[in-house]
């Protein structure tokens, strides 16, 4: 944990962190959506941190793709999507804003308890990024269950993908290729169907608020 | 020339934070004047409004008590008295075993108890409302201080602030650690809400739906004004030294000398106009919050501490 | 002056002012008697605890006896009575001496009040006997003995509580207050029975030797059970909610006792359990009590902030500082448990610490709060003000209390709570990661509440003391008797010097739990490692000194000193009436709203309008409740399910003879039917 390397990983790691724990704090679909272009900038960068150090192609080419793709492609589609059936009014989440980010440092607590096993056995040098991938796993989860909006729910969700991502890179020192392109297209699909039954709720409701789903039942 | 004793540094330490707030502040608005495409005062303005204000007659409300009269001679010392426990130029000096952290963090408390006590005093809805909100934001900002105190404690075995300045002179690598700049941000929103900078308070604004601090210290004038406002001058400056000397302490002198002293001198300088230029551009860039987001802001900052915690706790 | 003597002296005042207001029930000299009576006790009290408590020298411990020997057969008495004064009992023996000096000089100018209205000879009584039992209970050294000294506690407590018994809420409160102090009762006596040794001494060495030889599943439960009923008296979550009701009721000398001394035995029980009998436990025993007591120092505070009775924000305020007490307790149990000597010995003295600050400036705040309602005859603080021009030595005293609450240096309350702190920084080294981990959320926990109360004695400061009057029996309001001044300024006193002694205070309260437990003895003990140091005398005299330094330097640059009397700022309007200042809801309101989620406040507004036009308005009247989670979705639900049960039980009282005569006839057989098989 003393080297340069060590540190700039943790160091990216947080700002991929705390990009997610933004999604908790700001709101409006814009503000999301920025800051999920930035985290999947700095995962980017952080992913060719390490790809420089281990000289492994397969990540500079992860890297890339996380640039393009969640970085520049998908918020560009998010506005879109946002432009056509977000609603200028502002939906209060189910858990009000300071309470949510006392709960969201409170789950990075719980992802530093549930990570600390593996820590202790592991001697990677990327090992001290990991509880701070697991809390933004736990994070993007919360995110998806307390906010009402289908569109910051897709937007947890590239969040989480975001998480596992980080957390199999500074696990595993490097991804297999194929697991990363497996998540991608994992990803790719589900953001592809979330659109289209966006699209469905916003033609069935004239709203995207997910709370009208119960109209469903009745 | 003789080597200077400790004391005799600690007190010329202090009478420096004393003479140098009112120009930081200067400086401060200066800067924003500049960024916002205005020529500004000069930035030596504040001396002159301390020294204008300490001719001026002082006006007492008719409802006011002996405590409207005392509160501003008990924010002066208690802040004078922080001064002294700050490492601005050197450390150790004899009176870091009298306070640390946590003492300074409730020196500022006492004065703001005062302070707001002598809102109420004078019976006006201006002095309750300020001092309602900032009671209110200083509840709201002592968790992430003790937290972010916790943090600087965990690294240095001590919360003693000589001690937490040796270690980090010590541990260059600690600096740039995670858990240090995690603690820095969460400090950096502390200042802003302890001093009454943007985005929680405008220092500059005499509207009754934005006044925090200015709404306690309505009914000042003369001579209790302008010991109110050097303190709050002191206060920005002391926050700017802990936040300079705590995360990037070097320059601050070990030993005694004149050359240590100097050289601690101009660093010091060098830290404040940074730290100036930093809040300037960010007073500019950002909006004034509505009251009831601030607890949003400082939740921020309480996560940023949290955060800098558990990322210390590996750091053993 | 020997331990016997001062011992002797101490029973004596106490059962001298006691016969004396039973013998003069009216006037003056009733009031004096029974008062300089409970004055003679507790400084006897205050000598004996505190001399134990200083004394450099001595063994750990003093044997005194008393009535010779007297054996008394049966499970539920010692062998001999006697009465031993350990440094822990010395030390809560002293406390109890040290505030009922006070809050007996204060009664005395208190119940000028009742003569002609009511009989002196209860109130002067039950407080002689009260300040009796509650100086008993910490030398109790038997099962018996202890049981019978709370038990005397809790019944002159509560008639004390019912003097002023004419009002319905007091008869409410003194119900609420006897069903969770028997409640609490029936939890203790549980866990002294498990610890019962087979041969049925009840004397505490040996339970502590039995304590010694049973399952740690059985040590957990007496501690569960102890924890349960010493923590119903001292207040903690969930068990708090007999305070807010019964410290109001009570007279204001009464609540002083109560929350600064009363609950403080709580605490004691908890510590003779823990550290005494049973000797140290398991991690989560210590890591339980800093849970409830983190839980109660944020609830406390935060409905203390909603409060606009000053007693019953001071009651709730006691529930915070109880919560801080037992944050440091837990502390040193926890730290014990995981082998941290230094460490544990630190927490405990926070604790301990605490625990005598509290009682001194919780002590303070009660009598003023009282004066207050003397001059005022209201507790309800949206009817006071400007009282510091009319009180203003009150207001002064009643100042430094709310100062040292809210824990501001130099004062004593700040350096407790900066003991506690250092206690749960010193917690990062646990080996346990895990739970090394709860200490900073204790520390923010800590840190918050503290905050709050500052915030929250700003509000009862500054509503009920400053500004202008907001009613005519605050404008008319006038200083109290020279007693009851002079009972607030010996506390007021205390305050400061207990904070800028604190280099004597510490060496003295680490001696009160040295030994216990295994602990280092008291010649042992050294500072831990990783604490930071401070010195509360010298920032008193820096602060004085620049105070005093700031005036002559203003004078001599020559500043201006001129001073001009007038009008607060208006903005223009015409005149300025007590309506338009801020109300206490008013400035709790912005907290109010930030934590709606735990308070769901809702608001009653009702408007009358003129008669001839909707733009001018008559009146409005506006009531704020706030949910009691408690008392709605705890207590009650209990409560309805035992009266349903109890009518039920009921059908047994049919009102016929014969059918309680078959009852005796029915009950005679059975037992009978037992002896037999038991005999066979």
């Amino acid at each position: 944990m003393d080297s340069a390397f060590g540190h700039l990983t943790v160091l990216g790691s947080s700002l991929v962190l705390l990009c997610g724990l933004t999604l908790l704090w700001r709101r409006g679909s814009a503000a999301h959506i920025g800051a999920f272009a930035a985290q999947s900038v700095a995962l980017a960068a952080t992913a060719g941190l390490i790809a420089v150090v281990t000289g492994s192609r397969e990540l500079w080419v992860v890297a890339v793709i996380l640039l393009g793709l969640k970085g520049i492609l998908m918020p560009i589609l998010l506005k879109r999507m946002d432009r056509r059936f977000g609603s200028p009014r502002e939906l209060e989440p189910y858990v009000n804003t300071a309470t949510s980010l006392v709960i969201g440092g409170l789950l990075v607590v719980l992802a530093y308890i549930v990570t600390w096993p593996i820590l202790d056995v592991s001697r990677l040098p990327t090992r001290a990024g990991m509880p701070l991938a697991m809390g933004l796993i736990f994070v993007s989860l919360f995110v998806i269950i307390s906010r009402k909006k289908a569109l910051t729910q897709v937007i947890g969700f590239l969040a989480l993908e975001n998480g596992i991502a980080l957390l199999a890179m500074l696990g595993t020192y490097g991804i297999p290729f194929i697991v990363e392109m497996g998540v991608f297209l994992d990803a790719l699909m589900g953001f592809l169907v979330m659109q289209i039954v966006i699209y469905r709720i916003q033609e069935t409701f004239e709203s995207i608020d997910v709370e009208q789903l119960n109209r469903l039942s009745q | 020339m003789p080597l200077p004793t400790g004391y005799i540094v600690a007190i010329a330490q202090t009478a420096l934070a004393l003479l140098l707030a009112p120009g930081l502040v200067g400086l401060i608005r200066w800067l924003k004047a500049r960024l916002q495409n205005r020529r500004g005062a000069p930035v030596w303005q504040p001396y002159l409004e301390l020294r204008k204000l300490f001719a001026k007659e002082v006006v007492v409300s008719s409802n006011a008590s002996w405590l409207f009269r005392a509160a501003p001679f008990v924010v002066f010392a208690s802040t004078v008295a922080v001064a002294f426990l700050v490492p601005v130029l050197a450390v150790p000096l004899p009176f870091d075993s009298v306070g640390d952290l946590l003492v300074v963090v409730y020196l500022l408390l006492l004065g703001t108890f005062f302070l707001a006590l002598a809102g109420l005093d004078p019976g006006s809805a201006f002095g309750g409302m300020g001092s309602s909100r900032e009671m209110t934001v200083a509840a709201l900002s002592e968790p992430t201080v003790a937290l972010a105190i916790f943090a600087l404690a965990l690294g240095a075995g001590s919360t003693n602030l000589g001690q937490i300045v040796a270690r980090t002179m010590a541990d260059p690598a600690a600096a740039v650690s995670p858990g240090y700049l995690l603690a820095f941000g969460a400090l950096f929103v502390v200042t802003l809400a302890e001093n009454g900078r943007l985005p929680v308070d405008n220092p500059a604004t005499h509207l009754e739906l934005t006044m925090i601090h200015e709404a306690m210290i309505l009914e000042y004038s003369g001579r209790y004004l302008a010991l109110i406002e050097w303190a709050a001058w002191l206060k920005v400056l002391l926050f700017f030294s802990l936040l300079g000397n705590l995360f990037v302490p070097w320059g601050v002198a070990t030993v005694l000398t004149w050359a240590a002293l100097g050289w601690a001198l101009a660093t010091l300088l060098a830290k404040l106009v940074v730290l100036a230029l930093t809040l300037a551009v960010f007073e500019t860039r950002v909006a004034k919050l509505r009251l009831f987001r601030v607890p949003e802001l400082l939740a921020v900052s309480f996560v940023l501490a949290v955060l800098a915690i558990t990322v210390s706790f590996l750091v053993r | 002056m020997t331990d016997l003597t001062l011992f002797t002296l101490m029973i004596g005042g106490y059962v001298g002012g006691a016969l004396a207001a039973c013998l003069f029930s009216r006037g003056a000299l009733a009031r004096w008697l029974a008062g300089v009576g409970a004055i003679t006790g507790g400084a006897a009290a205050l000598a004996l605890g505190g001399g134990k408590l200083f004394d450099w020298s001595s063994a750990s411990f003093t044997w005194i006896e008393v009535m010779g020997e007297t054996s008394i057969a049966g499970p539920l008495q010692g062998a001999r009575v006697v009465l031993i004064v350990y440094p822990l009992s010395a030390l809560f023996l002293a406390i109890v001496g040290a505030i009922a000096i006070p809050a007996a000089l204060y009664s005395i100018g208190y119940a000028r009040d009742w003569e002609g209205r009511r009989s002196l000879r209860t109130p002067g009584v039950m407080l002689n006997l009260f300040l009796l039992s509650m100086s008993l209970v910490p030398l109790a050294e038997s099962i018996f003995w202890f049981v019978l000294f709370w038990e005397g506690m809790a019944i002159s407590s509560y008639l004390l509580v019912m003097t002023e018994a004419d009002e319905p809420e007091t008869v409410s409160a003194g119900n609420w207050y006897l069903g969770m102090t028997q409640f609490g009762l029936g939890f203790i006596l549980a866990a002294f029975f498990l610890l019962l040794p087979p041969d049925g001494s009840g004397d505490f060495t040996a339970l502590a030797k039995h304590a010694a030889t049973l399952s740690p599943g059985l040590k957990s439960l007496v501690f569960v059970l102890a924890l349960v009923g010493f923590g119903a008296k001292a207040g903690l979550v969930p068990l708090h909610v007999w305070l807010p009701s019964a410290h109001p009721a009570a007279p204001s000398h009464v609540s002083a006792l109560m929350s600064s001394v009363m609950i403080k035995l709580g605490v004691y029980g908890v510590l003779l359990f823990g550290l005494r009998l049973l000797g140290g436990g398991p991690a989560w025993w210590g890591g339980l009590v800093l849970a409830l007591g983190a839980v109660s120092a944020l609830l406390g505070v935060l409905y203390a902030l909603m409060e606009h009775d000053l007693k019953r924000l001071l009651a709730y305020h006691s529930i915070e500082n109880i919560g801080i007490i037992f944050i440091g307790v837990g502390a040193g149990m926890m730290f014990l448990s995981y082998g941290l000597p230094a460490l544990a010995v630190l927490g405990f003295v926070g604790g301990l610490y605490h625990t005598i600050n509290h009682a001194c400036f919780k002590g303070l705040l009660f009598l003023g709060a009282g004066s207050v309602l003397h001059a005022t005859h209201t507790r309800n603080m949206e009817e006071m003000g400007g009282l510091i021009k009319r009180m203003p030595r009150t207001a002064l005293f009643f100042l430094v209390g709310a100062a040292a609450i809210s824990a501001l240096p130099p004062l004593n309350g700040f350096v407790s709570e900066w003991v506690v702190f250092q206690a749960l920084l010193g917690g990062a080294t646990i080996p346990k990661r895990e739970v090394a981990v709860l200490m900073p959320v204790a520390v923010a926990m800590l840190a918050l509440a503290s905050g709050l109360a500052a915030a929250c004695f700003v509000k009862a400061f500054g509503i009920t003391f400053l500004g202008i009057a907001r009613s005519h029996e605050a404008e008319q309001a006038h200083e109290v008797p020279a007693s009851m001044q002079v009972a607030m300024a010996a506390l007021a006193l205390a305050c400061v010097v207990l904070g800028a002694a604190a280099y004597a205070m510490v060496p003295a309260l680490a001696r009160a739990v040295a030994g216990l437990a295994g602990l280092p003895p008291a010649s042992a003990l050294s500072a831990p490692g990783a604490v930071g140091q401070i010195s509360p005398l010298s920032i008193l005299l820096g602060l004085v000194v620049l105070l005093a330094a700031i005036p002559m330097a203003l004078w001599l640059f020559r500043a201006s000193r001129a001073l001009r009397v007038s009008d607060t700022w208006g903005c223009g309007r015409i005149a300025q009436t007590p309506r338009m200042q801020y109300t206490a809801a008013a400035f709790a309101e912005p907290l109010r709203r930030i934590f709606a989620a735990l308070y769901r406040p809702t608001e009653d507004v009702s408007i009358d309008f003129h008669p001839e036009s909707r733009y001018f308005v008559q009146s409005i009247a506006y009531r704020a409740h706030i949910v009691p989670w408690f008392e709605r979705y705890l207590y009650d639900p209990v409560i309805d399910r035992v009266i349903a049960w109890a009518a039920r039980v009921r059908a047994i009282q049919s009102g016929s003879l014969h059918a309680y005569l078959t009852y005796l006839v029915a009950a005679l057989v059975i037992m009978l039917g037992l002896l037999m098989l038991w005999g066979s």
